[in-house]
Formats: structure tokens, C-alpha cells, sequence
């Protein structure tokens, strides 16, 4: 299997290779005459030239109608924080729960689960630099596997609710999309150590430039974590190590044309109680060329190969799924009004099960197929507001063909605020944990996949605004309402109780806000306060089962809040001291019942030279211990030195 | 521990030769910018003439226009080519790089990017009320400087702050204020 999977890897290298040449020779054909003298146009002129790289979002922060939260660089590297799921508590339209020390759960506006039931967070699109990572296995995310050197982070863009139309499969309830910096952003190299009570990491990265218009750079970085404890204060026994390396090159032929050949490859080991560590493996490569015309179009084709490997030594029990992925955008204006958006994109996932006795799928072995098109229009119907119409087409591997409309609109009020709403609709596709799973409890099957279990639907209403009274002072405030139909349900079987299987007996109403807003007190002192409410309520349908009655669905807290403190100490005789807070407070969970609480992250930064910078980072300083989740671990307090180079 | 420690000391070594690296490959090329600085590039010498400068400034007929980038320079080369061949009002355009500004540094055009040794806020504050167009490029709060580049629907365009404006001593002629995304008025 591994023999085979490396020489998959091999095809997809000289595949993308292959494209890479391909799309070049056709690029510096294409652009070589439309190359534009921008010192000849005039000012008006300038304005009107098309720079974005095709983003799927290439409107204003401030105008888009969606629910969406940027985490900086500045952001993330204030915050000391160097693992994503902890990047993530930075966003307030999130829920994140630490569940072991390599484990977490993450999702928005609500379903983060029920273990009781089996039901795992599951309703949300992940991607790092356009790579889809969420596991097409049983849909969820496993966080573990998608570490990104932070130093190169360029900005994660959170939303909260459906993204389906135009960002993908699985965008239910929200997209995370993580863009690292091009690589002739991150030249020169960079040197990271830290340790502490609980973790050390080690990164490394340099960057540099074959020619004027080829940049490269490598990283490689390790990072190991301790146990965290069980309720009775005993180690948990998950400490875990894992190190990564990869590369990414930009080639610019023209101003107008970027290729982008990045990838990345990830090895870690994770202990577990009275058992061989898990072993988790990762590798992907990704080509990409952007090409931007001076009409105003755009294009933009993708590739990307991605391996997930996962596997317990002792039972042999463990998947691998090898994921190809192709993709096409084209962006362009029609008349003075329409800026047109359309596209589609193939994956296919090869996956191989090994099952344990308790635990098998049939088949253990599959090839998913997935493809989409979809297509945009954005109407200006006056400077002030915008209307987007959107439908996607998606074939997935299970249920067929879902078409899933979009409908937002966005309207300038003035210089200082936005109103936006939509309508739309989204789906989670089956997957083979819904189908194909069997579960034994000794020789009974249990519980088996649903033969008829069918998508997941959503069909979102939202509203919101973006409010900027001061220059000191943004605010941001969405509402949402949410009709869930044909939720994953545990049934009985047709003739009798056992084996249980999937199906698709309940129905879900959530609604709730998102609101966060930003105050620069003075020059050297921002705050960030942020909260979410959100109400579920959820019904079984006639003819289910009802067994674990409705908390199978969710177990979500109503209210979260977050205030945020960045300090610039001390900046008026010389270099200032950075002082990163992030009070953070989570309601209880409901049922199973875990308590409220309220926890403290931190940064103190002292930058001796422009080359070092020394810091003190915390994670969950107010108490010795807590925990987050049903089951889950007690997680300790951990606190790390942390030195940081550039030379 | 001991599978770590082995690891700590490859990622020392190669640390190591990335240094050894760094120095033997530092010669300074300019990387091809991106079509979007190319634009904000060809933006900052052309705002010049729709700004009416103090008399005092441009007394003589060689002094030339000249275009500040504190901090990093994101523009990679793509100025210096902007600027080639260019004149304003038949006076040379030239460029400087600084790491801070303070009162009284050389600039005409300002263009304020993560500077090194101060804070954006700092050095707009610090050629506050001085005649110096201050430009910006997606700052935020009290970051934001006369004009702002944003972006709009992956256009390159810009707001105007015209009380700031006026608080330097310049006045911004209405066919740039027009073309502007907004332009303040009054002091937020």
C-alpha cells in the first residue's frame, strides 16, 4: 500500500509538472501582448485595472454579504499561539473545544456533536491555500493532520454560514479558509524555539529567490505536547510529537500570471491509553495558476494531490484516503453592471479502511467522486448595492445531483455602514461513515450504515451589518435563522431492534447572532470584545425512532464571549512591549451537561532587535486545569518560552 | 523525549546551514511585484498633480517630487520602474526608503507600510500637519492616512480623507475626490 501510494505521489508530481508547463507555455503566449503599460494610463484608468488573484470573495471586507471574520497575521502572531485549532479561538464566529492534546472539536453556529451518538462535528468546509482538508470519510476535520507553519500565515477567513454555492462541498455551517503568504513574502530566513511546562516546538523556514521572477521557500518545524488528565487528575496518556516540512514556489512570468507549486509532508505520533501510539501521516502538492486580464477577467486552475494516512500498530486498524482534485474559475464583467463568476471543479478520494473487530465498513475500500459547477452573477444596481445570484450543481458520491441556490444582497448606507441578507441553501453528502459502517457489540451487529441515508439540508436565512461610527471603532453584528431537514438519526432496524442504522429522522430549527466589534482606545491599546448567541431546537419526524432523544444532535453552549486586549507597552522610549490577551467564556453545555467556563490566553513579547524577539506565551492561565467537552480531557494549564529569530 | 531530541538536533544543524545559506545568498534581487502594487505603484506618483501643494515647496524649478516608503517595501521594484522617465510638472520623481519618518523628513508622497521602528499611527502622526501626502494601504482605526488604498471587486482604488487633507495644508482637486471609493469631509 505505501509502495503504491508513493507512486501515486510520483504520477501527481510529474502531472502537475506536466500542467505547470502547460498552463506557463500558454500563459506567456496569451499575455505577452496584452502585457499593459500602466505608466500610460491615467488615473481613472489605473482604477479600473483587475488585481485581485481570483479569490472566490474578491469584494471588500466591508461589503461582503456574508457573516465572515479575518484573523490577521498581525493577529495570529500576536497571539503566540502556533496551532490552528488554537488560531481558531480567535475567531468569534467559531466554537472550538479542546478534547484531548492533539484532539479538538470546531464548528459554528452550533453541532458540535454528540459522542453518545456517535455524531461527530461534521458540517463545515476547511481549506489550507485552496485544499479541501476535511476527511470525505465521515465529513468531520481531523485537526491533527492540518498543522500550517504560522510564521507564513497571510490571513484565515472565517464564515459562518453556508458557503455552498460558491466555496464547495460541505460548507454548512461555515468555511475556514487558511491563505499562507506567497513566498516572495516570506524571504530571508526565520528561527523559532519555545518551551514550556506542557509543549516545545522548533520552526524553521527560509525563503529566497532564484530569479527576479521565482521565489521559493522551505520550512520544516516539530512540536511535541504532554499528556493532559483525566477527571481523577491521572495523565490522559495522549501526548503526542509530530514534524512537518514542505515548500512552496511562485513564479511570476508577467505581472499578470502567477504559478504556484506548494506542498507539504507531515509525520506524527500519538500515545494512547494501553496501547502503541497512533501513527498519523500526511503529504500533499498543490499546483495552482491565477492568471489576471486587463479587461478584468480572471482565471484560475488548480490541482492538488492529498494523502492522509492513519493507523494504530497494535490491530492494525487505520485508513489511508488519496485525494486528487481539479479545478477551473473564470471571472469577468458583462456590460458595466455584471461581474460574472462561474466554474467547476473533479475530486476523487481512494480510500482503504482496515476496521477493527468491533469497528469494520463495507466495503472497506472505495473511490468517492465528487464533482461541481457552479455559477455567480453580482448585479451593481447602484454604487450603493449589489445583488448576487448563485447556483451550484453538485453530483456526490452517494445521493446524486443537489442544486443549491444563493441569493445576497449588500447595501452601502453611507461611508460607514453596510446592510447585508441572503438566502441559501447547503448540503452534507453522505459519506461512508453514514453508508457503509458496521458496528459490533461482540457477534450482534449494532448499529449499521443507512442503505438509504440521504444529504443532509440546509437552507439558511441571514442577515447583518458592518458598522464603522469612528475610525476608532468598528462593529459587526449577524443574525441567522436555520431549517434543518433529514439530520442523521439513529433508527431501528426495518424488522425488529437490532442492528440500529442510520437514517434520516429529524428536523432542526437553530437561530442565533454573531457580534464583534474593535475599539482603538489609543494608539498603543485595542480591544476586541466579541459574543454569539444561539438557540436548537429539534424535532424527530413521524416514524423515527427517537431513541437517544434529541441531544443526539447537538450539544451546544447558548452563549460565547471573548474580549480581546492588544498592547503596544511602553512605545514611547523605544521598542514597545506586546501585551496579547484573549479572556475567552464559554456557557455550559446542555446535555451531557458540562459546566461553563472562563479561561485566559496570552502574549508578552519583547523585541531585543529588528533579528530577535523573545516571549512569553500562556494558554489557559486561570485555572490548573479544565475542561471543555463531554469526555472530554482535563486540560492543564501550559505556559512556553518562546524565542524568535530573522536573520 | 529521546525521539525529540534527535530531532532538535537535525532542525539545529539545518539551522545552521540556513544561515550559512542566508549570507551566501543575500544578494538583494527584486522580486516581480504583483499586478495589484504595480497599480498602487503608478497611483502614488500620479495623485502629484491633483494635489495643490504649498508654493514653498516645489520654490525651485529642480526640486524634485519625492516619494517616501517607510517601513517594508512592498512594491519590489515595481516604483522604481513607475517612476523611470516620469515628471511632475518637469521635476524629476524620486524615491526614498526609510525605516521611520519624523518631522521634517523629505517627503512630498508618503506611502506608510508596517515601518520597522515605529507604528503606521506613528509616523502618519509624525508628519501630522506637515504638507506630506499620506497614503496607506489597508490600515485601520487611526492608521489610515490621506488616501487609502482599498480594494473593490479586485480594483485597485482609494478613499480620501479630505479633512486630513486640508489639516496638512494640501487641497485634493474634486477630479481625484471624484474618482475616490469615499472621501471624508469632516475629521472622524
Amino acid at each position: 500500500m505505501t509502495s503504491s501510494g508513493r507512486r501515486g505521489a510520483t504520477g501527481v508530481v510529474f502531472a502537475a509538472s506536466a500542467v505547470l508547463f502547460a498552463a506557463q507555455a500558454y500563459a506567456t503566449q496569451a499575455i505577452a501582448d496584452q502585457q499593459p503599460d500602466l505608466s500610460k494610463l491615467s488615473i481613472e484608468e489605473l482604477g479600473d485595472v483587475q488585481v485581485t488573484s481570483v479569490s472566490k470573495r474578491p469584494e471588500a471586507l466591508g461589503q461582503a454579504a456574508s457573516s465572515i471574520y479575518v484573523i490577521t497575521h498581525d493577529e495570529i502572531a500576536r497571539s503566540g499561539q502556533t496551532r490552528i485549532p488554537e488560531i481558531l479561538r480567535l475567531a468569534p464566529n467559531l466554537e472550538v473545544y479542546q478534547v484531548g492534546a492533539s484532539q479538538y472539536v470546531i464548528t459554528a453556529r452550533g453541532f458540535s456533536g454528540a459522542q453518545q451518538a456517535q455524531n461527530f462535528s461534521n458540517k463545515l468546509l476547511v481549506m489550507i491555500d485552496g485544499r479541501s482538508v476535511y476527511t470525505p470519510l465521515y465529513s468531520g476535520v481531523y485537526w491533527d493532520m492540518q498543522d500550517v507553519p504560522v510564521q507564513d500565515i497571510e490571513r484565515i477567513e472565517v464564515i459562518s454560514g453556508p458557503g455552498a454555492t460558491l466555496w464547495g462541498a460541505n460548507a454548512v455551517n461555515g468555511v475556514i479558509n487558511i491563505i499562507t503568504r506567497k513566498s516572495s513574502d516570506t524571504q530571508g530566513a526565520y528561527a523559532e524555539a519555545s518551551a514550556g511546562n506542557l509543549e516545545s516546538r522548533i520552526a524553521l523556514r527560509y525563503g529566497g529567490k532564484l530569479s527576479d521572477t521565482l521565489s521559493y521557500r522551505v520550512y520544516a518545524q516539530a512540536y511535541r505536547d504532554g499528556d493532559t488528565q483525566t477527571a481523577g487528575g491521572a495523565s490522559s496518556q495522549d501526548r503526542w510529537s509530530q514534524a512537518q516540512g514542505g515548500f512552496r514556489l511562485d513564479w511570476t512570468p508577467s505581472p499578470a500570471d502567477l504559478l504556484t507549486l506548494q506542498g507539504d509532508a507531515e509525520s506524527g505520533e500519538e500515545a494512547q491509553v494501553q496501547a502503541p501510539a497512533e501513527r498519523v501521516d500526511g503529504e500533499n502538492l498543490t499546483a495552482r495558476w491565477t492568471h489576471s486580464g486587463t479587461d478584468g477577467s480572471t482565471l484560475q486552475l488548480q490541482t492538488y494531490f492529498d494523502r492522509s494516512v492513519r493507523g494504530g500498530e497494535v490491530d492494525g486498524s487505520g485508513f489511508s484516503v488519496n485525494t486528487f482534485d481539479v479545478e477551473l474559475q473564470r471571472g469577468f464583467s458583462l456590460g458595466d453592471r455584471n461581474a460574472v463568476l462561474w466554474g467547476g471543479g473533479f475530486r476523487s478520494s481512494r480510500y482503504v479502511i482496515d476496521g477493527t473487530p468491533t469497528l469494520q465498513f463495507a466495503p472497506q475500500n472505495g473511490v468517492l467522486t465528487l464533482g461541481d459547477a457552479f455559477a455567480q452573477d453580482t448585479l451593481t444596481l447602484t454604487r450603493a448595492l449589489k445583488l448576487t445570484l448563485g447556483v451550484k450543481v453538485e453530483d456526490d458520491p452517494y445521493a446524486g445531483v443537489s442544486v443549491l441556490p444563493d441569493i445576497r444582497v449588500s447595501w452601502m448606507v453611507g461611508d460607514h455602514a453596510t446592510v447585508w441578507a441572503a438566502v441559501s441553501q447547503a448540503v452534507r453528502s453522505p459519506t461512508p461513515f453514514d453508508r457503509d459502517v458496521v458496528e459490533y457489540l461482540g457477534p450482534q451487529r449494532f448499529l449499521i450504515g443507512g442503505p438509504d441515508f440521504e444529504t443532509e439540508k440546509l437552507t439558511a436565512y441571514e442577515a447583518g451589518t458592518r458598522l464603522q461610527p469612528s475610525s476608532r471603532l468598528s462593529l459587526s453584528v449577524s443574525a441567522f435563522y436555520n431549517v434543518y431537514d433529514d439530520l442523521r438519526s439513529i433508527e431501528l432496524a426495518p424488522a425488529g431492534f437490532l442492528p440500529l442504522q442510520w437514517g434520516n429522522g429529524m428536523d432542526g430549527r437553530t437561530y442565533g447572532f454573531e457580534a464583534w466589534g474593535e475599539l482603538e482606545l489609543t494608539s498603543w491599546w485595542r480591544l476586541s470584545p466579541s459574543m454569539t448567541y444561539l438557540q436548537e431546537k429539534f424535532t424527530f419526524k413521524p416514524g423515527s425512532s427517537g431513541l437517544l432523544g434529541t441531544p443526539e444532535a447537538a450539544d451546544d453552549p447558548k452563549y460565547q464571549a471573548s474580549l480581546k486586549s492588544s498592547m503596544d507597552i511602553g512605545k514611547t522610549w523605544g521598542r514597545a512591549w506586546l501585551l496579547d490577551l484573549q479572556l475567552r467564556y464559554v456557557s455550559d453545555l446542555p446535555d451531557p451537561h458540562v459546566p461553563s467556563y472562563v479561561e485566559l490566553n496570552g502574549r508578552l513579547a519583547w523585541s531585543l532587535s529588528d533579528r530577535l524577539t523573545l516571549a512569553l506565551t500562556g494558554r489557559n492561565l486561570l485555572h490548573e486545569r479544565h475542561v471543555e467537552y463531554e469526555q472530554g480531557a482535563y486540560i492543564p494549564r501550559s505556559v512556553l518560552a518562546v524565542i524568535q529569530c530573522r536573520f | 523525549m529521546p525521539l525529540l531530541g534527535r530531532r532538535l538536533r537535525q532542525l539545529v544543524l539545518g539551522a545552521l546551514l540556513g544561515t550559512v545559506a542566508a549570507h551566501v545568498c543575500a544578494a538583494p534581487a527584486s522580486a516581480a511585484p504583483s499586478l495589484e502594487y504595480a497599480v498602487k505603484a503608478n497611483y502614488l506618483y500620479k495623485f502629484a498633480p491633483f494635489v495643490e501643494w504649498p508654493p514653498r515647496l516645489f520654490a525651485q524649478p529642480t526640486t524634485p517630487l519625492s516619494i517616501c516608503v517607510v517601513g517594508e517595501d512592498p512594491f519590489g521594484g515595481a516604483l522604481d520602474d513607475a517612476v523611470r522617465g516620469q515628471t511632475f510638472n518637469g521635476r524629476p520623481i524620486i524615491v526614498r526608503r526609510l525605516a521611520a519618518v519624523e518631522p521634517g523628513s523629505p517627503c512630498n508622497v508618503l506611502f506608510v507600510n508596517r515601518p520597522t521602528g515605529q507604528s503606521p499611527a506613528e509616523a502618519l502622526k509624525a508628519v501630522a500637519g506637515e504638507p506630506v501626502l499620506t497614503v496607506t494601504d489597508g490600515g485601520r482605526g487611526g492608521d489610515v492616512g490621506i488616501i487609502q488604498f482599498v480594494m473593490e471587486d479586485g480594483h485597485v482604488r482609494f478613499d480620501i480623507d479630505e479633512a486630513a487633507a486640508r489639516a496638512s495644508g494640501l487641497s485634493i482637486s474634486s477630479k481625484l475626490l471624484s474618482l475616490a471609493v469615499s472621501h471624508r469631509r469632516t475629521g472622524a
